[in-house]
């Protein structure tokens, strides 16, 4: 930690970065820049092969913040780049240029608040409707100028010779949700790929600064339906972290059953859905049987059967029952049966082989550029994992893989998958029988939490990658601003790439592969 | 239609068939055709309903069907947004008449969750939109009260229930 301070210290002349306490924060140093300085230190972390994780915008009323946060996938080393920008004329300079995954941050940062990135090829709206006057995540309402409205309705089709345009959603079966994409097609291979996006905003970030921390809760399981569970988790830890809230050791080893419960029947139902859109109908019923299998015995503790709210501040929401253990045996033991019966109806298929070997192949290079995360990131064969990288919960004191991928195409992803509910099943297995006996929940725990000024960052492995949540506070009892760092919006802006070239077929094996999930790209 | 959403002009059929029309009633009320337009969240218990232990062939309606031109009965699933409203609205006149609407989960019906002060990207019920025959409360509702919505929405065109109707124990 201490030789990436030096490097930049070197590297960059002028920025003065601070080492910052991670388990207070969440990143390992910080450093200011001014909007001349962020090109170069940029550029430095660029050559280094850090990866562009997230970029956020905050309205300090006096002030806009821009917060480049950017790691590594061989170690964490997380650093903060923090750039100061007038409100009133608020412009930075692009960084599409280096990271090819700024581009839609920037966007987002543009709509929501108005910042005018200076070279950036394409400022249209990505996710907002026509009708918007306003820059929504404004603390003041600023007006949208007129040169802005232009931008809206962003993607507009030309016409050009031996060209046509298609439209993929967003009510299509394959985009697994209200996904809109615009493909300029040339016969029957994909000219151009454009996603349009926020056909399902629905204004969590906004909600966020209206609530308090224990009324956001809710609101997680519903942004990420299939691993609402992580996402739960997430949002947890980092009020934890915010708060200082300590866990008890019980509480730390049902959160990972639960999630991991949970990763595994978003991994089935990603299964189904995909062989669904590849036209194999078959497996869908059978990974619903399964599935089911899990509902019940989360339903039994957490009340719910899809948007799970079960993990509270300082521990959960009550204590797992000999129901639970008995029933996640009993799954375990199912589960294992299992994975030949798919064997024998999938991995073998010539037909499923043949659509999905050698397509949608993505190097380390891309991965890092686009910051992709999850299984698509390892099928490039980069062993990050946030469960290994940093651990969270109860993770380090269980055994677990890995899984890569050697070609980095939508086969790779698939294998890792089902290698990931192996691994998931080694961990629930570990976790019962190492679970303690003690409380289930931290004491003292205020039911008005107050948490200092400042901001931390929360990162945890959800089923889809890396999510990430930033939360602002302002000394009140709710956020003053909160960030989702979410895994399926970075792995959604690599699918241009990928299209390009490609037939219409193999446009739907690559795009289900990313598994998507709508809500949580939109948020 | 009440206050909310807006009022059909009423049905003018130049000659009725009665009994023809009940047997026709019949038939559509026992295989619903349902368009596949997952939104958010309900549209997995939708699918769960559908599948294995559920079984929504069971009453007939388990043909989703991909295309709008080919169902009979649109089951809005999830939160309705002001950019999804002009699509929303374009897939249901593409369909063919006798047609169904089911709101699905509270996000359909009201807004749900997600309706607050200055909020600026919610349609608040998807009735405002479209007419709804059924309502399905919940969030998001279990696959069993979706198939209540298909028996009331059965009841509603034959006029008859299929079960007799469970009476609530609380």
């Amino acid at each position: 930690m201490n030789g990436i301070i030096e490097a930049i210290k070197t590297g960059v002349p002028g920025v003065e970065p601070v080492e910052v306490s991670y388990p207070e924060k969440g990143y390992h140093c910080a450093l200011q820049a001014s909007p001349d300085q962020l090109i170069g230190v940029v550029r430095f972390f660029d050559e280094r092969r850090f990866y562009l994780e997230c970029l956020i915008c905050t309205d300090y009323a006096d002030y806009l913040e821009l917060v480049y946060l950017f790691n590594t996938h061989l170690a964490p080393c997380r650093a903060k780049v923090a750039v100061k920008i007038d409100p009133r004329q608020p412009t930075a300079p692009s960084i599409s240029a280096l990271y090819a995954s700024a581009c839609w941050y920037e966007r987002e940062i543009h709509e929501f608040y108005g910042v005018l990135f200076t070279g950036h090829p394409n400022m249209a709206y990505l996710f907002l409707h026509d009708g918007i006057d306003h820059y929504p995540l404004r603390k003041t309402r600023v007006p949208v100028p007129p040169e802005d409205r232009a931008r809206l309705d962003s993607f507009k089709p030309c016409e050009a010779e031996d060209t046509f345009f298609i439209n993929l959603g967003p009510q299509h079966p394959s985009t697994h949700g209200v996904l809109r994409v615009v493909l300029k097609m040339d016969g029957e291979y994909i000219e151009q790929a454009e996603p349009v996006l926020g056909y399902l905003h629905r204004m969590h970030e906004k909600m966020a600064e209206n609530r308090t921390y224990q009324q956001f809760l809710p609101n997680t399981g519903r942004m990420d339906y299939l691993g609402a569970m992580s996402f739960n988790l997430g949002y947890v830890l980092a009020v934890e972290r915010l708060c200082s809230i300590p866990v008890p050791d019980r509480a730390k080893f049902v959160r990972i059953i639960a999630t991991e419960l949970n990763r595994i029947c978003s991994h089935l139902l990603w299964l189904g859905a995909y062989l669904a859109d590849l036209g194999a109908l078959t497996p869908f019923l059978f990974v619903f049987d399964d599935r089911e299998a899990i509902l019940d015995v989360l339903e039994g503790v957490a009340g719910s059967r899809l948007t799970y709210c079960y993990f509270r501040f300082g521990g959960l929401y009550n204590d797992v029952d000999d129901a639970f253990i008995a029933g996640t045996r009993a799954f375990v033991k199912r589960m294992w049966s299992r994975f030949s019966l798919y064997e024998k109806l999938v991995t073998g298929n010539v037909i499923f082989l043949n659509r999905t070997r050698g397509i949608g192949t993505i190097t380390r290079e891309q991965a890092r550029k686009y910051g992709v995360a999850g299984p698509v990131l390892r099928s490039a064969g980069i062993a990050c994992d946030l469960r290994k990288m940093e651990p969270y919960s109860a993770y380090n004191e269980v055994d677990f893989d890995i899984p890569v991928g050697e070609h980095g195409d939508v086969l790779d992803t698939y294998r890792i998958r089902v290698a990931e509910m192996e691994n998931s099943l080694r961990i629930i297995e570990q976790a019962l029988a190492k679970l303690p006996g003690g409380p289930f929940m931290a004491e003292k725990v205020p039911k008005k939490l107050k948490p200092p000024r400042g901001d931390v960052y929360q990162v945890v492995e959800t089923p889809r990658g890396e999510l990430g949540i930033y939360i602002v506070s302002d000394e009140s009892d709710g956020p003053s601003r909160m960030k989702w760092r979410v895994p399926s919006f970075s792995n959604l802006m690599i699918f241009p790439e990928l299209a390009k070239g490609v037939l219409l077929a193999d446009a739907v094996a690559i795009l289900g592969s990313l598994d998507l999930v709508i809500p949580e790209i939109d948020r | 239609m009440g206050e909310r959403g807006f009022h059909l002009e009423k049905e003018i059929v130049p000659v009725k068939f009665a009994l023809v029309e009940k047997v026709l009633d019949l038939a559509r009320a026992n295989s619903l055709w349902p368009v596949t337009f997952g939104l958010a969240c309900c549209a997995i218990e939708m699918m769960a309903t559908a599948m294995s232990r559920f079984d929504l062939d069971r009453f007939g309606a388990g043909v989703f069907r991909a295309s709008p031109r080919q169902g009979d009965l649109m089951i809005v699933t999830g939160t309705v947004t002001k950019k999804m409203a002009p699509v929303l609205t374009t897939l249901y006149e593409q369909m063919p008449s006798p047609k169904w609407v089911i709101a699905m989960g509270n996000c359909a019906i009201s807004g749900g969750p997600f309706v607050f002060e200055g909020q600026y990207n919610l349609v608040e019920g998807v009735d405002l939109l479209v007419p709804v025959d059924v309502y399905v409360p919940g969030c998001p509702p279990r696959p069993e009260a979706l198939l209540e919505g298909f028996l009331k929405l059965e009841e509603k065109i034959t006029g008859s229930r299929r079960f007799p109707r469970v009476e609530s124990v609380w």
